[in-house]
Order: structure tokens, then sequence, then C-alpha cells
């Protein structure tokens, strides 16, 4: 398994499994055969052996009684013989038959002393060739008659070979065949693959739409449904980007007008000092707004793209609306606006503290921004134990259900008559808000009469 | 020159009308596509710059609705919607200009006065009247060749009636193209000023219709 991990085809890697499958299932079916064969050639042989040998002493056994009738007549000793050889195994079969002691018959290679040192049963010798042979003796029922058949073990194996190439030979032709028809069975299996790459590998840089593949395999379906599904994500990010460039560089455009506008006015004022300076007042915060709105543009754009993987940690919103309040104090003093904050106790909840200080400051400075001179803004913050709520209530004019149902959307702004804003403030405290599955409600305030805006976070015990 | 400026940006909208008027146009600034709709309704202007992205109602619905009630008031479409298709539509709705912000300020001037002379079918952009001639952009009036020294409300008034050439303009008309929002107009202010011109330019080039209205003569060269 190492080894194909090193193989990077797949197409190699299938084949190489396959061939060493094939090949190992031939060898243990071999070696299965060779053991059964032998041990079943074995008892055959020898079965043969046995039986030589019986009939070797059954017809000594018939020599001996004519020989020994014979012999009351002149006493002579049975003369030695030796068996013709009638066929080309018979080098590999040997006999010697003793009459009480005396080597009566005998094969041709077989030498004249008793080719084992056992009378009785199977041995295996070394002969004086250097030859193994499998030898069994055998004695007649009467003791005076011995007998040895041997057989060479060579040929036992010879013919063990034979059966095993039977098996063997047929591997060796069939698996290049296998290999040939294997690689044609997995490139075709694999040519959906291939298919899927040519067509993602033709495809322009910002083409997008998905990939149709007809008669997928069910292995590839996922792969190209996951595709797919990631290009039309890919899709909507790049169609919200562009979309905002879009509405970015269309906002930016009433800015940069002001500034232009006004600088001409101020060249144009001539000796009218008191039109100069009003221009250039304007100028001034004509570019104050264009950095406003850059900088709001910025932070949505941070947003957007960050995607859901905003840091979290713990964030007390009563210690943070209150460094918010305090910094925009001195803006509300100078329009005569009365800025109250309400927040006793602390009130943690899980978010990063930049972002729900940005979301805070969003909300706060819209109340002030978007509410007359004079006018109150209560700020409260509660928590409950199971939920953190900030209020943000005014006295202003407040909203029309038309335009609550348009807040958030991006560079909506709500008539106001000399109001900067860059519509933006909405999209930002909504898209901070659902980062951290905090829910955004607008409403009338019951005791100012304006907005009353309401944030509630999941609370987070103090302990932990 | 009287002009309506549609804008809802309060430091652009008080930037265009100081521009304006310091090119010399009357200029009357609302914020949002109602009023701009019902003040172009009247008539009194002469042309005017409107913003696509008004509350209340959109600047493309207010020049729709305006063309619609048959009103030609000349339009000049301020925007900043750039794309080629909103432009087209702009212009097919019935705008006669169509600019995209930010714009130098003299420009527009010089395309607000393309309009209004377009508009009254000049082709040049000097207005003559046999000997009399007269300049809106240089804001000069010259007689028999002879530059004359006009104030701006008498130059306004004069401009107003060359405009208009053949008809007769009512007291009340000629005190609207004089006068924008806010401005306190004298009760003889009209009389005050066409006494005037007559004075320096020729007694018998502004006819007086009895309880009708001024008209201008066919001031042909002096003899």
């Amino acid at each position: 398994m190492v080894l194909l991990r090193h193989l990077k085809s797949l197409q190699a890697r299938l084949l190489t499994l396959l061939l060493m499958l094939v090949t190992l299932v031939w060898l243990g079916a071999a070696g299965f055969i060779w053991a059964d064969a032998s041990d079943e050639l074995d008892e055959l042989l020898d079965g043969h052996l046995a039986q030589s040998a019986a009939l070797l002493i059954v017809q000594q056994a018939g020599q001996g009684n004519e020989a020994s009738r014979a012999d009351k007549g002149d006493e002579e000793d049975a003369p030695l013989a030796d068996a013709p050889s009638l066929h080309k195994y018979a080098p590999r079969v040997a006999f010697q038959v003793f009459h009480e002691g005396q080597l009566t018959l005998r094969s041709a290679n077989a030498g004249t002393a008793p080719m084992a040192r056992k009378t009785r049963g199977f041995s295996t010798v070394q002969l004086s060739d250097h030859s193994d042979w499998r030898v069994f003796a055998a004695q007649g029922s009467e003791g005076d008659i011995q007998v040895f058949v041997g057989e060479r073990i060579d040929s036992r194996d010879a013919i063990l070979w034979a059966v095993l190439k039977g098996v063997l030979m047929p591997l060796l032709y069939a698996l290049p065949l296998l290999a040939v028809v294997g690689w044609l069975a997995v490139r075709n299996g694999l040519a959906p693959l291939r298919q899927l790459s040519q067509a993602l590998a033709q495809r322009q840089p910002n083409a997008l739409e998905p990939v149709v593949l007809n008669d997928l395999p069910s292995e590839v379906e996922p792969v190209v449904h996951a595709l797919n599904a990631l290009f039309e994500r890919i899709q909507a990010m790049v169609a919200s980007e562009r979309r905002f460039t879009a509405d970015a560089a269309h906002e930016l455009r009433t800015p940069i007008a002001a500034i232009r506008t006004q600088a001409q006015v101020a060249l144009g004022a001539g000796s009218d000092n008191a039109q100069r300076d009003h221009a250039l007042h304007c100028t001034l915060a004509a570019c104050d707004r264009a950095t406003h709105l850059v900088e709001q543009l910025l932070t949505l754009s941070r947003l957007e793209s960050s995607g859901d993987g905003a840091p979290v940690g713990r964030v007390d919103v009563a210690a943070l609306v209150q460094r918010v309040a305090a910094d925009l104090a001195l803006t509300a003093l100078a329009r005569a606006q009365e800025l109250s904050l309400d927040a006793p106790g602390k009130a943690y909840i899980q978010a990063d503290e930049m972002l729900t200080g940005v979301l805070v400051r969003n909300l706060l400075d819209n109340a002030l921004r978007y509410s007359p001179d004079g006018a109150r803004v209560d700020v409260s913050v509660t928590c409950d134990g199971k939920q953190v709520q900030l209020r943000v209530e005014d006295s202003g004019a407040g909203l029309s259900e038309a335009e609550v149902a348009r807040l958030g959307e991006r560079f909506y702004r709500v008539l106001g008559s000399d109001k900067t804003g860059s519509g933006l403030g909405w999209s930002i405290v909504r898209r901070i808000a659902a980062v951290y599955q905090a829910r955004v409600s607008v409403g009338r305030s019951e005791r100012l009469g304006g907005l009353c805006v309401r944030v509630c976070w999941a609370a987070q015990s103090a302990r932990s | 020159m009287r002009i309506l400026l549609a804008e809802d940006d309060a430091i652009l909208g008080d930037g265009l009308r100081a521009g304006l008027r310091q090119q010399g146009f009357q200029v009357d600034w609302v914020r949002d596509g109602l009023a701009a709709e019902r003040e172009i309704s009247t008539g009194d202007y002469q042309a005017a710059v409107l913003d696509l992205g008004l509350p209340q109602k959109d600047g493309l619905d207010v020049l729709q609705a305006l063309r619609a009630k048959r009103i030609a008031t000349p339009v000049l479409v301020l925007t900043a919607r750039d794309t080629v298709p909103e432009r087209i539509k702009g212009l097919d709705l019935g705008a006669d200009d169509y600019v995209l912000k930010p714009v130098d300020l003299y420009e527009l001037g010089a395309r607000l006065r393309s309009l209004v002379r377009r508009a009254h079918g000049q082709i040049q952009d000097v207005l003559t009247c046999g000997a009399l001639q007269l300049n809106p952009a240089a804001r000069q009036v010259s007689f028999n060749n002879e530059p004359v020294a006009l104030s701006t409300r008498e130059f306004d008034l004069l401009h107003a009636l060359m405009l208009a050439q053949g008809r007769i303009l009512s007291r009340e008309q000629l005190e609207q193209q004089l006068y924008s929002w806010g401005q306190e107009v004298e009760s003889n202010a009209v009389e005050v000023h066409i006494h005037h011109l007559r004075k320096k330019l020729r007694a018998d080039l502004i006819q007086t219709v009895r309880g009708v209205g001024y008209t201008l003569q066919n001031a042909s060269p002096a003899t």
C-alpha cells in the first residue's frame, strides 16, 4: 500500500493492485496444488512401490520352490539375472531381490549391495551415484526373500513440476493479457474524470457557470455537484463584490461633485468674502463626508470579505456603549442634544469588541445625526441573564413603515434636510448583527416619539 | 434666466445654487421629487437641473410625469447613475441633457444656456433683434455695435424679452423671470427696469400693450 501511494496515477494504482492480487491468488493456488499433489503422488507411487515389491516376492517365492526342487539335484546356486529395461522410465526405477542373502534378481541400474539398510518399509537413501531414492523394502513370509524396490525422488519432482507447469504457465501468458485488458478497463472507467478535468481546463478564468457533463457515474457525480456548488458560491461572491464596487463608485460621485462645485464657487466668489468663506467651509464638510463614506465602505467591505470567520471574544456591551457614548457626547452637546445612558450592570456577549464597537457607534451616530438639535437620545443596556439588549431611542421624527422597510438597503438615505449620512450605517449594523446572530428590530419609541432600535444578543455568563 | 435645481444633497445643492447664481442664473432649490415636479409644472422656469436619486419621487418618475403632462421645460439630468443603459433611459424619458456628477460649474451653466436657447428656437448663442445683440454667456449687450452697460435685472429682463420675440410677456411673467424665491419684488420693479432699458437703448424698443404686457419691437438700426 505504501508502494501504491507513490503512484500518482489512479490508473497505475488500480492496475498494479489488480495484477498484484491476481498473481498472489494464482501463486496461492499453485502452492496449494503443489502440496496436495505431492501428497497424493507420494501415496500413489509408494503404493506402486509396495505393489511391485509384493509381486517380486511372490515371483521369487515361486522360482525359489522350483529351484529348491532343482537344487536337490545339482545343488547349484541360482544364477544372478538382470531384468531387461523395457521403458524410458526404467532407469528411474530399480529393484533388487535377495534370496537367502544372495542377490538373485536386479534391475540393470541397481548395484549389488542392498539399496537400503532398513529391511522393512519405506526409507530415503542416497546411492553411490549421489542420487536420492525412495526405497521400499519387504521380506517374504519365510524371511528368506528380501526385496528392495526403489524409485528416484527427482522423478517424483519432475511429475510434480509437470503438474504445476500446467497451472503456472497459463498465468504467465495471462498476466500481460490481463494487464492490457485491465489497463483498458480502468482507462475507460476513469474517462469521466478525464472529461471533467478537460472541461475545467478549458474554462475561462471568469467562467463560473455550472459544469454540465452527461452520463456521469455515481462516483463522479458528487464531485461535480460539489464543484458546481462552489462555482455558485463564488459567482454570488463576485456578483456581490461587483455590485459593491459599482455602488461605491456611484456613491462617491455625489460627495466629489459637492467638493468640486464648492471649490469652484469659492474660486468664482471674487470680492465676496462671505460667499468664499461659506464655500470653503462647505468644501471641508464635503471632504469630511467623503472620508466618512470611504471609511464606512471599507468597514463594510472588510465585513463582507471576512464572512463569518470574524473573531470572537468576550465583550461587555455596557462598558462598550459607555465608551462610544463618551466619544459622541461632545458632538451631541454642540447641537444641544441630550444623550443619556442607562447601563447599570455588566452585560457580556460573545463577539468581537472592535466590530461590536462599530455597530454601537453607528446606531448612536444615526440617532444623533438624524435627530434635530436639542433632541433627546436615550441609550440603555440591560441583561436578564439570557440575553443582552441594547436600546437606542430618540425624540426625532421617526420613520414611516416604508422607510423602515428600506433601511439597510445599501446607500438608502432617509430624507434629512441637511444630514450627510453615507447610507451605509444600517448595512453595517445589519451585517455585524448577522455575524454574531444578534437580532435587530426597529420601531417607534413610546416614550420619546422618535425611532427605537433594539439589538439583542445571547448573553454570556460573567464567570466563564 | 430662472432655473429650478432639484438636488437632495445639502452641500452639493448649496454649491450648485451659489455657482449658478455667480453666472447670473436665478436659482430656486428643491430637495425632493414631489417638490421638483410641482415647481417645474408651474412653467416659471426656463430650465431645470434634476438629480435622479431624489427622495419621495425618483427623478426619472418626475421627468416622465412632466412629459406626460406636456410640460416642455428643458430638463438637464445631473446624476451619479453612470451606466449607458441608465443614460439612454434618462434621455428617452425626456431629459434634454444627461450630465454625470461631478460636473464643472461653468460647463453646467453653458449647457443650461444652450438648452434654453434651443428651447426658444435660437441657433446662435448670441441673441439678435435688429441692431440689438445680447450675449447670455458673457452677459453683454450691444446696440448698433456699441456696448451698453446694464444692471443684472435690466439684463435679465431684456434677455427674457429677446427670447420671447414676437410674443407678449405679462408683468407677472417678467417678475417670475427676474426673481428667485426669497427675493423681495418691489411693486413697480418691472416698470422701473423697462423705463431704464428704454432710456439706455431706444424709447420705442420695448412696447407696452396696455393691460396685457410688454413685447420687443424689431429694433432696426438707428438712422
